[in-house]
């Protein structure tokens, strides 16, 4: 029994035609560019993808090259294939479909060095990688929202070029590697780069079936594979025959179908009209469509044919849809990378420039407001503004005027009363997260990435040789191998080690933040809506917590006092649970809240020193209760000292949420709260990912 | 050159990182296990795992609850009612003689082996393969092997823990704590029954189809969805109520920490007839037969309460096909379907991600 026996057979999955047309279309034609299958589990995504492997036409090679090589494109031919292309025919052989496991390491899927050859012949020769071995065939990612970036960097750059350049360890070469990336993805778990996401050519979104005729139809299908798979497929095994003649067939056809330039620009006009992003989207549907004019036998394209694939080409590139986050900098990553493997040490030293660079950073974001605000140009640490326009007018009032306003205390049948309000309908939220420094964290998560400092993480390439016996073996004996033939045998060992070819693990995970919620539930909140509306955007950015898999706490100040919901702990579940149930009533002692934040804050930070806190403040800033009553202080002035005073703590990152709904009179106190906390600052409405662009910048210095 | 002091140092340092990669033998585990049958109460639980032990196409159990709740105890001492497999011989993959032969000739010769054609058969009970909540990812997968590329120079695997599992028990304890970057892995292979290797320049892949088993406590935080979809049966225990069992737990742990060789002998017998009625529920299963009616009701069902894709449906139908089997029966009828759907779909119903896993079933599917 081999491996196919175990494939289930693409002609026997139950519906799902999208996704199995979108599949058929792309091994008819591979300009297509590949399959994305969205939806939820257990829907036969993977097993569509993966029994595709079995309907692809073979493709003729010269037997024994490891790249793929098309015998027809004599000027990209490797050394090997140029050497038989005079001598010996190439033959048919099945087309490669390769699976990318998630934790593939860098080195195999561009490439390395063989050591094994370079031990036993000193020569230095390359072993391709996945990248080589899916030339001209499919590269299949179960999963693929959850693939390491830097192996994502490396597709994609493939993906663009067409071909894979590798310059590491002595080696240069370049080779061709076109090929289909398909991938499934299961959006509960977070979503794909834009970039990435634009390099499938169709999306397809996959539900479950809903008639139970053929629910039960797919559970006797299933249970008699699963007694007996050989049975089963030699029962289909006439259907997956067909279908591989259909492919062939229409991919024979498919040179001579004909795209009007009618047709042409009804697709044009289609891909405008859904404002896709690039020019990707028209000529991906045009290839579609002739696909699927081959595959009908015809030698010619309709407008329906269009109508029908243009879900699947423009779902996932319409603008509005997914807003454009922020340009990945993968560029710039690999620089850092090859500068850390260069010289790890000197961490100091590498410190200054980014800092420096920060700092450039904020010099231009000041450049850019100052126009707007002249309040900010007299403090040299004012946070900015996180939003260009809109928060312009909350920043001008500068602490004095809010000082001096009189503030009426809570209506009293506010204060007396405990209500507890419904969650405000959620919504996406816009991406918080720290900064990617060079300290090494322990913890796991998926908000922030980090390098790894513990042997955790996935190791995603090799550097340098640290002295925390993270030893990344392969690398060393790469590092090594071509020197063994001059080196002195001292043991009965092949290889003989330097200390300069040790090298060590580069480990790779994202930590999770540990974000500490502090909530107004003073009565001021239960006025309009707010707590709905407050309640509504916490468990948006509890249900982003929960897929960055943050630690969260929440606390709560209302009456005279701050209270500890919830300790800091990784069940965002009992999070969201708690809030549901949180009362809102009475007065509003910010500075309790505040101190209670900073102690909680404060306590984490002494267990895990390198930790990242967001302190999250959703409040309207309306302080009437001071901490310290015996001093008769202004609570608002109070509240706004103790905030300065936390601001020092450089290591706790504040956001503030501003509940205070734009009226008549505005106080702005949440605002004058957020200067003197350096911390960034919402309205409510701002933190949906979907009115806004990312905006989010670091703010306060690591 | 290098003196004498620093070769010392290097070859300290090898060994070591040697030993953190799991390459020394561990100690032999010979502790003596609590009987399977000594549990007091926790009954769904026993049935879920010994349900397991009958049909491993239920792909494993979540066990959900607070601590001290024999969770543990429950899948260690499982290993105790495990039926034999035919294994080849000094094969760290556990493959079949009789399925894998194909795949035994590939990768043999990934070991550095040649394969034989007359190899050894042997029998040998299934494993329960413990995945500790630290494991780093290339002990879970499977790496280059290191001590032969050190003395050799030959570029060969060291199976991980998910080739030991093939075919056997894969136990995570507190599997919500579990790393990311591991449950990944852990995803991958379980969906393909194959575990495929592209790292630290070794390229194989190895079937590894296991029954996961995990056990959790809900207050530290929920498993993701998608894993949590991977476990084929999902039960939530509690804490005996009863006065008289929770005395009965203390006696016999009493007992058991005093004298274990004594108590696990006191429950031989019933282990024993256990072990058999599990054995002739394995025998019956393959002729188990369902009304096709029954199937149009377990569509409904599934449709009712609102599950994700089909696999609840598939694991209802091989859950209720597996409590005939183990009532003694070759006939599914009503019952067995909806205890069938209490076991394997309460974690499956379609959820936000912050909804709790739902408790009552009957309420969802009759509000439904």
């Amino acid at each position: 029994m081999d491996a196919t026996d175990r494939l289930f057979p693409f002609a026997a999955i139950i519906g799902q035609d999208d996704l199995k047309e979108a599949l058929i279309l792309n091994a008819v034609n591979p300009l297509c560019g590949g399959v994305l299958a969205r939806g939820e589990k257990g829907t036969a995504k993977s097993t569509a993808a993966r029994s595709l492997s079995e309907l692809l036409p073979p493709a003729t090679k010269y037997q024994g090259c490891h790249f793929n090589c098309d015998p027809l494109k004599t000027k990209e031919l490797c050394p090997y294939c140029k050497e038989r292309s005079n001598q010996v025919e190439p033959l048919p052989s099945p087309a490669p479909f390769r699976t990318l496991p998630l934790n593939a390491t860098e080195d195999r899927v561009a490439g390395s060095l063989n050591f094994e050859a370079a031990l036993k012949t000193g020569l230095k020769t390359f072993e391709p990688g996945l990248l080589a071995s899916v030339h001209r065939g499919i590269l299949y990612v179960d999963e693929v929202n959850l693939l390491d970036d830097h192996i994502v960097d490396l597709i994609l750059s493939a993906a663009a070029n067409g071909e894979n350049v590798v310059e590491r360890e002595g080696i240069s070469i370049t080779h061709p590697a076109r090929f289909i990336l398909v991938g499934t993805m299961n959006p509960e778990e977070g979503e794909l780069r834009p970039q990435l996401l634009d390099r499938f050519g169709l999306s397809v979104m996959v539900e479950g079936v809903k008639e139970p005729e053929d629910r039960v139809r797919l559970m006797e299908e299933r249970e008699q594979f699963d007694q007996d798979s050989q049975v089963f497929r030699a029962k289909h095994a006439q259907k997956t025959i067909d279908l591989k003649n259909l492919i062939l067939s229409a991919q024979t056809i498919l040179p001579s179908v004909n795209i009007s330039k009618r047709i042409l620009k009804f697709i044009a006009t289609m891909c405008a009209e859904n404002n896709a992003a690039g020019h990707r989207a028209d000529l991906i549907l045009a290839e579609a469509v002739r696909a699927k004019a081959a595959l009908k036998g015809l030698f010619e394209v309709n407008e329906e044919m269009v109508t029908e694939l243009a879900p699947m080409v423009l779902a996932h590139r319409r603008r509005e849809m997914a807003p454009p986050p922020p340009p990945p900098p993968p560029a710039e990553e690999e620089e850092e990378k090859k500068e850390n493997a260069q010289n790890p040490e000197n961490e100091k030293e590498k410190k200054e420039p980014q800092e420096s660079q920060q700092e450039d950073d904020q010099n231009e974001d000041n450049q850019a407001q100052e126009n707007e605000e002249e309040a900010l140009k007299s403090n040299q640490n004012e946070p900015q503004s996180q939003d260009g326009q809109d928060s312009s007018p909350s920043l001008t009032p500068l602490e004095e005027d809010i000082e001096n306003k009189e503030l009426g205390p809570d209506k009293p049948n506010q204060a007396s009363q405990e209500q507890i309000f419904e969650i405000g309908e959620p919504f996406k939220v816009k991406k918080i997260e720290n900064q990617k420094d060079r300290l090494k964290r322990r913890g796991s998560g998926r908000r922030s990435r980090s390098l790894a400092g513990q042997k955790q993480g996935r190791y995603v390439k090799s550097g340098k040789f640290r002295d925390n016996l993270d030893l990344a073996l392969d690398a060393t004996i790469r590092a090594a191998a071509p020197y063994q033939l001059s080196r002195e045998k001292k043991s009965n060992l092949a290889v003989t080690l330097k200390k300069a070819d040790l090298r060590g693990c580069i480990r790779e995970q994202r930590v999770g933040d540990l974000l500490f919620f502090l909530v107004d539930a003073s009565g001021s909140m239960g006025a309009r809506g707010r707590m709905a509306a407050s309640k509504g955007a916490i468990l948006s950015l509890l249900l982003d917590a929960y897929q960055k898999r943050d630690k969260v706490c929440l606390i709560s100040f209302r009456r005279t006092e701050a209270t500890v919901n919830l300790p800091l702990c990784s069940s965002v579940d009992l999070a969201s649970k708690l809030l549901a149930q949180m009362p809102v009533g009475g007065r509003t002692p910010l500075s309790a809240g505040l101190a209670a934040a900073y102690r909680e804050v404060r306590n984490a930070l002494l267990k895990n020193p390198l930790a990242r806190p967001i302190v999250i403040v959703i409040t309207d800033g309306r302080a009437n209760v001071p901490l310290y009553p015996e001093k008769k202080p202004n609570p608002i002035k109070e509240a706004s000292q103790l905030a300065r005073a936390m601001s020092l703590e450089k290591r706790i990152k504040f956001v503030v949420v501003d509940t205070e709904e734009p009226g008549l009179v505005n106080f702005n106190l949440a605002s004058a709260l957020s200067i003197n906390l350096e911390a960034q600052y919402f309205k409510t409405n701002d933190l949906k990912a979907s009115t806004l662009i990312d905006i989010i910048k670091q703010t306060n210095a690591n | 050159m290098v003196n004498g002091y620093e070769l010392n140092k290097f070859k300290v340092l090898i060994f070591r990182v040697l030993e953190t990669k799991g390459i020394l033998p561990n100690m032999p585990q010979n502790a003596p296990i609590f009987p399977f049958t000594a549990i007091v109460g926790q009954e769904k639980m026993k049935l879920g795992l010994i349900l397991n032990v009958i049909n491993p196409s239920l792909s494993g159990i979540l066990i959900r609850g607070e601590k001290g709740t024999a969770k543990s105890t429950a899948v260690r001492a499982a290993a105790d009612i495990l039926p034999q497999i035919a294994v080849i011989k000094d094969n760290p993959f556990q493959l079949s003689p009789y399925d894998d032969l194909e795949t035994y000739r590939e990768l043999e010769r990934s070991l550095g082996r040649e394969p034989q054609e007359n190899f050894e058969v042997q029998m040998r009970k299934v494993r329960v393969v413990e995945l500790p909540v630290g494991a780093t990812e290339d002990r879970v997968v499977g790496s280059l092997d290191l001590e032969k590329a050190l003395k050799t120079g030959d570029k060969l695997v060291e199976p991980g823990l998910l080739a030991a599992a093939h075919r056997g028990i894969l136990y995570v304890d507190e599997v919500n704590l579990l790393d990311d970057h591991v449950v990944d892995a852990l995803l991958d292979s379980a969906a393909m029954g194959v575990n495929v290797i592209e790292r630290e320049g070794v390229s194989f892949s190895h079937p590894a189809r296991f029954s996961l088993v995990g056990t959790m406590n809900p207050e530290e935080g929920e498993l993701r969805p998608q894993l949590l979809d991977r476990f084929g049966l999902c039960v939530t225990i509690e804490g005996e109520r009863d006065l008289e069992n929770r005395v009965k737990v203390m006696e016999r742990r009493a007992l058991f920490e005093k004298a274990p060789e004594a108590f696990i002998e006191s429950y031989k017998i019933q282990s024993e007839e256990l072990a058999l009625k599990i054995t002739k529920a394995r025998d019956l299963l393959p002729q188990v037969t369902i009304d096709r009616q029954l199937l149009f009701d377990i569509a409904r069902y599934c449709l009712a309460v609102g599950v994700d894709g089909h696999r609840g449906d598939i694991l209802v139908l091989k859950t209720a096909k597996t409590l005939a089997a183990w009532r003694g029966q070759t006939q599914v009828d009503n019952s067995d379907i909806t205890s069938a759907a209490q076991l394997a779909l309460p974690h499956r119903v379609r959820r936000e991600p912050l909804m709790a896993v739902a408790e009552n079933l009957d309420k969802l599917r009759l509000g439904g």
